[in-house]
């Protein structure tokens, strides 16, 4: 049985800790939750507060009017909580002058029932006695009662349930201001539960005061451990609202019987809708060719949608939305603006023709009449100028065929093969330089668009090197990762060039001598990978190219 | 002999280098300790404490729980206070500023700790003892209110306005450091409580504008009105001696009527002899802040003089 003499220390403690708590709550105003917080926590010590006077009182008056006075504190604990969740939980919008007086209305009726419980037994059923334990033994239970006790219980598990997200965080912090939270309200309320159920030998007090003791330990501990006001989740939902209403990309949410439940603001100007008229409705009425769309994954081609201001064709990717069982709930539809892309890629088709045959074809030409006029010294010179503009002509080519098989996917080609004939079609055309091949990397695969990666380097290496030009290649594997390295005895890649490639792009006063070390360069990052050049000893320069190595090639002879 | 003289004029250096390190740590910890007392306002935890003592001498009730309640309530509003103004006090007291940043977490635990703890304490002292310990902390969210704006902003406006804004210092420190030994006692407010109360609530009042003499130009800068900002450093130094000796009559008139005791009239009137002493070097010296800590820290002259002529049974 709890006497005055353990209960009084007790419930000190409790208004220690409690009104500390409070103390630091108020210091982090106006951070989320803050004010809610120092409510709740002065509500607690309140109630405790009217307790230890309950308790020392020594006139069965003033004992039932610090009773009454108790009733303040305990109508304010459950609103203050459920006010702190949603502010805490980034909620606040749920938070109006309205709403809040809404919320009061139980309480506050509970304090006048309280105030004049003399003349109604609504709120206690009389007579109390005055025991030998110095204690007063209300027989509670008045209608009212159930009333305020239910009220209070609804409006703690809303809080907990608007905090349970916070508990599967990925976040510790959070998880553990969640713990802190979780564990700072359910003892207090335990203790209350088992009171009302009689479980307690309490002599007819409630010891729910004494567990705030808990709950204020906890609350410090939370609020100077893991800064519970200072390092707040309350943004988060906000924030993820905030990205999925601003971002470029159209979204629109359906639920499982395809319904539109929400979209961006970008998707109401790709469908050219009505927000107000398009929630609720069928999403197959709002989007076109709603049928061609998958159940999950990338629309395969492009969905056109035309509006008042033209068609434009997108990309079209749908997600599955899950609920906690794996059960479908809805999709998510998300368009991406792909008529820029597509310009830009017939543009470079038709870069690519002209490349391909404009320029062989006014070369040839160029040939074929400084043949006929001429065979001095200078029609050497015009013819191998020509011969080198058809080289330009076929490196673009090459550069445009490297985006485009970039873009159509990886296609993963055994490492040692792809190397090798790269080696033995630029020995063909450099009759005069020495290739030597070395290979441990008998079981990578890499992206088959690394060919002319490999083979502009070997060119460049060959090309520009001395009489007899010696180009050692190698290629191994090391931790996941395809390693070739090409190294020649020639004069280098100049500083500038390299400068020039470590900028990333050209202009009319800083520029190259050519496209190769352009199409290793774009062709390894689009690998994935990065290239390094550096100087070789005595001279030359060693190529060091890392792509990532890819799963087994699924065809091998597929080159 | 002359190695046997070498080796002791070594071991004699060896000792002094020894001695000259430990004094070196001495000396770097007693600044350290220093620096605490002072930053952190636990100075003036003892000289609340003294004041309480000197009242519930004078009221001649039971020694209770009143001295500490004070001290923690000192503490933790004074240290609040440094935390909450730590950015604006960065230009006026950048090395208490300093300090308060270095051991922010802790001394904001600490502060909200003695109040707590100071409430707790209070409450045996029952309700009056509760709401006198409150009510500093009542101030203090009026004072930051944003919860009832109209009522904050004319609260805030109170230290704006000429002697009011020392006047509710005075009144609010003398209400805690009188009234709170009397709610423990359970006691009446007697006429010795009331002329305890009025010599508080002087002294008070002059320990809060000492400070505003060399807070003079940013006072004046910021709109507050201070008697140095209206008055002038000199008449600020006659209107606060006059004040001060305007306790000596109310002492003698108390003495003879028999409110205060011997010991309790000659420790106050050493006070005032201190107080006016310090009030003489205002504006006359660089050292303001020293004035400031002097005329507060008499508090601990008044007790032990209170206790001393007790004992010698004056």
């Amino acid at each position: 049985m709890l006497t005055t003499s353990v209960l009084v220390p007790l419930l000190f403690l409790s208004i220690a800790m409690g009104a500390a708590a409070a103390i630091l709550a108020w210091r982090e105003r106006p951070e989320p939750g803050a004010t809610p917080l120092v409510w709740l926590l002065f509500g607690q010590s309140w109630w405790s507060m009217c307790l230890v006077f309950k308790l020392r009182a020594s006139t069965l008056a003033s004992k039932l009017f610090w009773t009454d006075l108790e009733w303040v504190g305990v109508v304010i604990v459950p609103v203050a909580w459920l006010l702190f969740a949603l502010e805490y939980t980034g909620r606040d919008e749920y938070i109006t002058r309205r709403r809040i007086a809404l919320l009061a209305v139980v309480p506050v009726l509970t304090v006048v029932l309280a105030v004049t419980s003399q003349y109604h037994d609504l709120l206690f059923v009389r007579p109390q006695t005055l025991e030998s334990t110095d204690i007063v033994r209300i027989e509670e239970g008045g209608l009212w009662y159930w009333v305020i006790a239910g009220y209070t219980y609804l409006l703690g598990a809303a809080g907990i349930l608007l905090l349970l997200g916070l508990l599967r965080s990925k976040a510790v912090t959070f998880r553990s201001q969640a713990v802190a939270l979780f564990v700072g309200l359910l003892i207090p309320w335990s203790t209350n539960a088992l009171h009302i159920a009689g479980a307690l030998p309490t002599s007819g007090i409630d010891p729910t005061p004494i567990a705030f003791s808990v709950s204020g330990v906890v609350y410090v501990g939370a609020l100077t451990q893991f800064r519970l006001l200072g390092t707040s989740p309350a943004p988060r939902k906000r924030a993820r609202q905030f990205v999925f209403d601003r971002m470029r990309e159209g979204a629109i949410v359906v639920d499982a019987n395809d319904n539109v439940v929400d979209m961006n603001d970008s998707c109401v100007g790709i469908l050219d809708v009505d927000p107000r008229t398009t929630l609720g409705a069928s999403a197959q009425a709002v989007i076109p060719e709603y049928d061609r769309l998958p159940d999950d994954g990338p629309l395969d081609g492009h969905l056109t949608v035309g509006t008042e201001a033209g068609s434009h064709p997108y990309d079209v990717m749908v997600t599955r939305i899950d609920n906690i069982r794996g059960n479908e709930i809805g999709r998510v539809i998300t368009f991406h603006d792909v008529s820029r892309h597509l310009r830009q890629q017939q543009r470079l088709q038709v870069l690519n023709r002209t490349l391909r045959h404009n320029i062989r074809t006014e070369t040839n030409i160029i040939h074929g009449y400084v043949d006929r006029f001429a065979s001095d010294e200078d029609a050497q010179i015009v013819k191998k100028r020509a011969l080198r503009i058809e080289e330009l002509g076929r490196k673009g080519r090459k550069a445009i065929e490297l985006f485009e098989n970039g873009r159509a996917g990886a296609n993963p080609r055994p490492l040692d093969a792809l190397v090798a004939q790269c080696v033995r079609d630029v020995r063909e055309r450099y009759p005069r330089a020495t290739f030597s091949y070395d290979s441990s990397a008998d079981d990578a695969a890499v992206a088959h668009f690394l060919a002319p990666v490999f083979s502009n380097l070997l060119e460049n290496a060959a090309e520009h090197a001395s009489d007899d030009p010696n180009v050692d290649v190698t290629a191994r594997v090391e931790d996941e990762t395809a390693v070739v390295v090409v190294a020649d005895d020639g004069p280098g890649i100049g500083e500038y060039e390299l400068q020039v490639l470590d900028a990333g792009s050209e202009n009319a006063l800083q520029h190259g001598s050519g496209l190769g070390l352009w199409i290793a360069k774009w062709g390894t990052e689009i690998a994935g990978g990065e290239i390094h050049f550096t100087e070789n000893e005595p001279s030359g320069s060693v190529v060091t190219v890392r792509v990532p190595c890819l799963a087994e090639p699924a065809d091998e002879d597929g080159e | 002999m002359s190695n046997e003289s070498g080796s002791l004029s070594l071991r004699a250096e060896n000792v002094q280098s020894s001695y000259r390190a430990l004094f070196e740590v001495a000396l770097s910890l007693f600044e350290r300790a220093k620096d605490a007392f002072f930053y952190s306002s636990a100075y003036l935890v003892l000289v609340a404490i003294a004041e309480v003592v000197t009242v519930t001498y004078a009221l001649s009730v039971e020694l209770n729980a009143a001295p500490v309640v004070v001290g923690l309530v000192t503490f933790a509003v004074y240290m609040g206070d440094r935390i909450a103004d730590v950015d604006t006090d960065e230009l006026s007291n950048p090395d208490q500023c300093a300090f308060v940043r270095r051991h922010y977490r802790v001394l904001s635990v600490l502060s909200a700790a003695s109040y707590g703890l100071a409430i707790a304490l209070s409450m045996l002292g029952g309700p009056l003892a509760l709401a006198i310990t409150l009510l500093p902390g009542a101030f203090w969210i009026l004072y930051a209110s944003d919860w009832l704006p109209s009522v904050g902003a004319q609260f805030s406006r109170l230290k704006d306005v000429l002697v009011v804004n020392s006047a509710v210092v005075a009144a609010a420190w003398a209400v805690a450091v009188v009234f709170l030994p009397l709610a423990f006692a359970d006691a009446a407010f007697t006429s010795t409580a009331a002329v305890v109360f009025a010599y508080f609530f002087v002294d008070t009042f002059v320990n809060t504008e000492i400070p505003n003499v060399g807070d003079r130009a940013a006072d004046e800068a910021i709109g507050v009105s201070t008697l140095p900002v209206v008055f002038g450093v000199a008449r600020t130094r006659q209107i606060l001696h006059a004040l001060n000796l305007a306790l000596v009559p109310l002492l003698g008139f108390a003495l003879l009527a028999g409110l205060v005791s011997t010991p309790v009239t000659v420790g106050i009137l050493v006070g005032v002899a201190a107080v006016s002493v310090v009030v003489s070097f205002l504006g006359r010296t660089d050292n303001g802040r020293l004035l400031s800590v002097a005329s507060e820290a008499k508090s601990l002259l008044v007790v032990g003089v209170v206790l001393l002529a007790s004992t010698a049974g004056l």
